[in-house]
C-alpha cells in the first residue's frame, strides 16, 4: 500500500508538472501571438488536477500560474483583466482544493476504518467469510486458510459449494439466512483441502445493499472437531457410566441440588418404580418437604456420606452411600447407591442370637472352658472354670494359660497344645491342675484351635476324684491279679498234694487184690478203688478248669471219626447203662472231622455219662449227630427227671448243681458240664440244652468239621 | 534170669515203701537197687549203683527230677528213667519227656499198670 501510494504520487506529479509546462508553453505561445484571452481556461486543467490530487495545495499552483500569466499576458493584456482572471483561477483552485481536503478525510476515515475492519478480520481466530447472494466466495480470511487449507487466493471468486460435505448445505444456509436474517450456533460439516471433514459451527448474517437488498453473507465459523470429539467422548463415557450404573447389583440414583430425580438405575426402578424427573421425597417418601435424614446438604458441601436407613414401607434396610457428582454445568447432584442389606443385618442378627445362645452355654458347660489367646493368655472363661481355679474371672484376666498347669506337666502340655493347634495330637491331655493356694486338681483337658488356629478353647474336666477311683480300682486290681496268681499257684499245689496221697491208696488197693481176701475184704477194695478213683476224676476235672481259664489249654488236633468215637465211649460207658438197665441208641453218618481227639472224648463221655447218671432204670439214651455240612450237630437225649427250666441257662456254669441239697442222688461237683462248654467253645462251636420236667433233657453241641 | 536193678527217687517215704512193696509182689524181676528222696541224691545215687532202670518223682527238693533226668541222661544216655508223678498236665508231660525220660507214669497207679509200664520199658530196651 505505501509503495502503490508513493508510485501513484510521482505519477500525478509528473502530469501535473507536464500539464503546468504544457500550460506555460501554450500561455507564451499564444501570448506572442497577442492572443490572451481564450489561453487561460488552459490552466483550469492542472489547478483542477492538483485540487483534487493535491486538495489545499491546489492553491499553489494556481498562485503560481497566475504570477506567470500575469508575467507572460503582461505586454498584451490589461492588468485588471490579468488580476480578475488569476484571482478566479486561486479562488476555483482554493474552492476546488477544499472540498477535496474535505472529502478525502471522509475517505481517510473511511479508510482507517476499513484497515481497522481488515485487522479484526485477519486477527480473528474464527473463520471469516464473505459469500454473495450466488454464492460465491468475496472474502476468506487468516483463520479460514487455516482450517480449510485453500488461500484466499484460490477461494476467492469460486463457489462455496466444494466446501460442504453435503452439496445441498450451501443452499440451505443461505436459505436459512435469507429467511431469518442470520444463522446461530449451525453445525456443519466442511471438507477442506484435504477432502478431510471438519466440523464447524457457524454463525451468519445477512449483508444488504444501502437499499435493503440482500447482496451476501458474513459467516463467522470455528473449527469444533476437537470439541465433537471431546463432547463424543464425554457422551461415550456418560454412556459407560450410565451402563455401569444400571448394571450394577446396587441401587443407584441421581439427584440434583433441588431434589429432582435425575436417573434411576434399573434396580432401584424396579424396586421403587421409575421416578425419573420427580422430587425424590415426594416420590420415595410421601412427603411435603424434604426428609429429615436425608443429606442432600452435607453432600452439596462436596461430602460423601455413609449412612443406614431403614425403610418401614418396605421393612428393608439400606446402606447408602452418598456422593457429590459434578455436572458439566458446574451443578453437583447427588448420586446414592444403594445397597439392600436386609439379609445381612437379618444374619447378623442371627449371629448376634447364636452368639448369645452359645455364650450361654459356654457360660453354664458343666466343664470349666477358657479361651486362650495366641500369646497363652486366658481371655474368656465360664462359671466352672471360676470354680475349678478358685479365682474369680476378674482375676483370671490376663493370667496366662501356663500358670495353671504344675511344673512338672508344663512342657507336655506345652507340646500337646502345639500339637492340636497344628491338628494333631490325641484328643485329650491329662495333667495337673494349679488352681488358687496351690491347691493341684487333676484335670483331662481338651484344647481345640478356633479362628485361624490362633486362639483355643480349652475344655477341662475334674477327673480329680476319678483320678483317686482309678488309682484304687488299679490297686485292686493289681491285689486281684495277685490273688488270682495265688489261688494258681495254690490249685496247682493242692493238686498235686491232693493226687500224691491218691496214690499209695490206689496202690495198695491193687496190691492188696493179690492177697488171698474174702469176698467181703474184695469188695472193701474195690469200694476204696472206686472212691479213689471218683476223688481223682473230680481233681482232674478242677485243674483243668484252672488251666482252661488261665488259658493255657490249647487244641491237638488230628483227624478222626465220629462215630469212633462215640463207639469208644459208650462201650466204656456201657458197664454204667447196663447196671441201671438202660439202653443206649447211637444214630451216626460216618464223618470225618479234625479236632482234638482227647477232648472230643471228654465232651461224649461228659454228656452221656450225665445221661445215664439222670436217667431212671430202663430209661433211653440216644446219641444223634447230624451232619450240616460246615459243622456237625450233636444231640444226647435223655429219659430223665429233666431239669426246672430257670436252671436251664445255669447248667454250664462252673460248680452249678440244679440240686444243691447234700442228700441228692449222685455225687458231683458240677464241673462236667462246664469243661464240656469250655471244650465245645475252644472248637469254635456252640452248646445248649432243653428239658421238660420228668420227661428228660436234649443237650445240643456244634462241632466245625475243620478248625480254621 | 537177672534181676533188673530199680534205683527208686521219691521223696515221699510212703511212697517209697509202696513202690519196694510192688517191686516185690513182681519179685522174680526186679530188685531195688536203692533209693534217692532227691534229684541230687538221684544223680550220684546212679552214678554209684548204675541200675538198670530208674522211677524218678518230678517234685522234689534241692534238685526238681527234670533237671536229675537231664544230669543222669548226661552223663548215661542210655539210662532208663521212668517219671512217676501226680502232675499229669500235658505240659508238664511234655517237659519231662523232653529232658530224656522214657516213660511217664501218672499217680495214683495200680500195681498192674506200674508192672506193664516197666516190663513195655525194659522189652523195648532188650530189643
Amino acid at each position: 500500500m505505501e509503495k502503490s501510494g508513493v508510485k501513484e504520487l510521482n505519477h500525478r506529479f509528473l502530469i501535473l508538472f507536464f500539464a503546468v509546462l504544457a500550460c506555460a508553453i501554450l500561455t507564451f505561445y499564444f501570448a506572442s501571438k497577442g492572443e490572451t484571452r481564450v489561453y487561460t481556461h488552459l490552466f483550469y486543467i492542472p489547478i483542477l488536477l492538483a485540487g483534487v490530487w493535491y486538495r489545499k495545495k491546489a492553491i499553489y499552483i494556481a498562485l503560481f500560474l497566475s504570477f506567470f500569466y500575469i508575467i507572460v499576458t503582461y505586454p498584451w493584456t490589461h492588468p485588471s483583466d490579468v488580476f480578475a482572471r488569476s484571482t478566479i483561477l486561486v479562488a476555483v483552485a482554493y474552492v476546488l482544493g477544499f472540498v477535496s481536503e474535505k472529502r478525502a478525510k471522509g475517505e481517510e476515515k473511511l479508510k482507517e476504518t476499513k484497515y481497522y475492519l481488515d485487522d479484526i478480520i485477519k486477527s480473528s481466530a474464527d473463520a471469516i467469510v464473505v459469500v454473495d447472494m450466488e454464492g460465491i466466495v468475496r472474502s476468506w480470511n487468516k483463520a479460514a486458510e487455516d482450517y480449510m487449507g485453500y488461500t484466499a487466493d484460490e477461494v476467492i471468486g469460486t463457489s462455496n459449494k466444494k466446501f460442504f460435505a453435503d452439496p445441498e448445505e450451501a443452499e440451505r444456509i443461505m436459505e436459512i439466512a435469507l429467511r431469518a436474517g442470520e444463522l446461530k450456533n449451525y453445525r456443519t460439516t466442511v471438507l477442506n483441502k484435504d477432502k478431510k471433514p471438519v466440523h464447524i459451527n457457524m454463525s451468519a448474517a445477512l449483508l444488504k445493499d444501502k437499499n435493503g437488498a440482500p447482496v451476501g453473507t458474513v459467516r463467522v465459523s470455528r473449527d469444533v472437531t476437537k470439541e465433537m470429539e471431546l463432547e463424543k467422548k464425554i457422551k461415550e463415557e456418560r454412556d459407560n457410566l450410565n451402563l455401569i450404573l444400571e448394571s450394577m447389583a446396587d441401587g443407584v440414583y441421581i439427584v440434583s441440588k433441588d431434589y429432582k430425580v435425575e436417573f434411576m438405575n434399573k434396580v432401584l426402578i424396579d424396586e421403587f418404580g421409575d421416578q425419573v424427573g420427580g422430587i425424590c421425597y415426594k416420590m420415595f417418601h410421601d412427603r411435603e418437604e424434604p426428609c429429615p435424614l436425608c443429606k442432600n446438604t452435607e453432600v452439596m458441601k462436596e461430602k460423601t456420606m455413609r449412612w443406614e436407613w431403614h425403610s418401614r414401607r418396605k421393612n428393608k434396610t439400606y446402606d447408602l452411600i452418598e456422593t457429590p457428582l459434578k455436572n458439566i454445568d458446574g451443578t453437583i447432584s447427588k448420586l446414592t447407591i444403594f445397597r439392600d442389606i436386609s439379609k445381612r443385618k437379618q444374619m447378623e442378627e442371627e449371629l448376634k442370637e447364636a452368639k448369645e445362645r452359645y455364650m450361654v452355654i459356654f457360660e453354664h458347660a458343666l466343664t470349666a472352658l477358657c479361651v486362650i489367646e495366641e500369646d497363652k493368655k486366658v481371655s474368656l472363661v465360664n462359671k466352672e472354670f471360676e470354680t475349678l481355679s478358685g479365682y474369680s474371672r476378674e482375676e483370671i484376666e490376663g493370667k496366662k494359660w501356663t500358670e495353671f498347669i504344675a511344673e512338672e506337666d508344663l512342657e507336655r502340655v506345652n507340646k500337646y497344645h502345639d500339637e492340636r493347634k497344628k491338628g494333631g495330637a490325641p484328643a485329650c491331655c491329662v495333667f495337673k491342675f494349679v488352681s488358687r493356694n496351690g491347691e493341684i486338681k487333676h484335670v483331662n483337658t481338651c484344647i481345640e484351635p478356633i479362628l485361624d488356629a490362633k486362639r483355643c478353647i480349652a475344655s477341662l474336666l475334674d477327673i480329680t476324684e476319678l483320678k483317686m477311683k482309678e488309682d484304687d480300682l488299679r490297686e485292686t486290681c493289681e491285689k486281684l491279679a495277685e490273688l488270682d496268681k495265688m489261688k494258681r499257684d495254690f490249685l496247682n499245689v493242692a493238686y498235686h498234694e491232693m493226687r500224691s496221697p491218691l496214690a499209695p491208696i490206689v496202690g495198695y488197693a491193687s496190691l492188696l487184690e493179690r492177697f488171698k481176701l474174702t469176698d467181703r475184704g474184695r469188695k472193701y477194695i474195690h469200694n476204696i478203688e472206686k472212691c479213689a478213683r471218683q476223688l481223682e476224676k473230680m481233681i482232674n476235672r478242677m485243674l483243668e478248669l484252672a488251666r482252661i481259664d488261665s488259658r493255657k489249654v490249647e487244641l491237638i488236633l488230628e483227624e478222626f471219626s465220629i462215630p469212633g468215637v462215640v463207639w469208644e465211649v459208650v462201650k466204656s460207658l456201657e458197664p454204667e447203662a447196663k447196671k441201671k438197665k438202660q439202653k443206649i441208641s447211637i444214630v451216626i453218618p460216618e464223618i470225618e472231622i479234625q479236632a482234638d481227639k482227647l477232648k472230643t472224648v471228654a465232651i461224649f463221655t461228659n454228656l452221656i455219662s450225665n445221661a445215664i447218671k439222670y436217667t431212671l432204670e430202663k430209661g433211653i439214651i440216644n446219641v444223634m449227630i447230624e451232619d450240616r455240612g460246615e459243622d456237625i450237630r450233636v444231640c444226647v437225649t435223655d429219659t430223665g427227671i429233666g431239669i426246672p427250666e430257670e436252671h436251664l441257662p445255669m447248667i454250664f456254669e462252673r460248680f452249678y448243681m440244679v440240686d444243691t441239697s447234700l442228700t441228692r442222688k449222685s455225687g458231683s461237683l458240677g464241673l462236667g458240664l462246664s469243661i464240656v462248654k469250655e471244650y465245645v467253645k475252644l472248637h469254635g462251636g456252640r452248646v445248649w440244652a432243653t428239658s421238660e420236667l420228668e420227661k428228660g433233657s436234649k443237650f445240643f453241641f456244634t462241632m466245625p468239621k475243620r478248625q480254621k | 534170669m537177672q534181676k533188673k536193678r530199680i534205683l527208686i527217687v521219691e521223696d515221699a517215704a510212703y511212697m517209697r515203701e509202696m513202690l519196694v512193696e510192688m517191686l516185690e509182689q513182681e519179685g522174680k524181676k526186679y530188685e531195688v537197687a536203692g533209693f534217692a528222696v532227691d534229684g541230687k541224691e538221684a544223680v550220684e545215687k546212679y552214678k554209684e549203683l548204675k541200675p538198670d532202670l530208674v522211677t524218678m518223682d518230678l517234685v522234689m527238693e534241692v534238685m526238681d527230677g527234670i533237671q536229675a533226668i537231664r544230669e543222669i541222661k548226661k552223663h548215661d544216655p542210655n539210662a532208663l528213667i521212668l517219671v512217676i508223678t501226680a502232675l499229669g498236665t500235658p505240659e508238664q508231660r511234655k517237659a519231662a519227656l523232653e529232658a530224656g525220660a522214657d516213660e511217664y507214669l501218672w499217680k495214683p497207679f495200680t500195681i498192674k499198670n506200674l508192672s506193664d509200664m516197666l516190663e513195655k520199658l525194659l522189652r523195648k530196651r532188650e530189643e
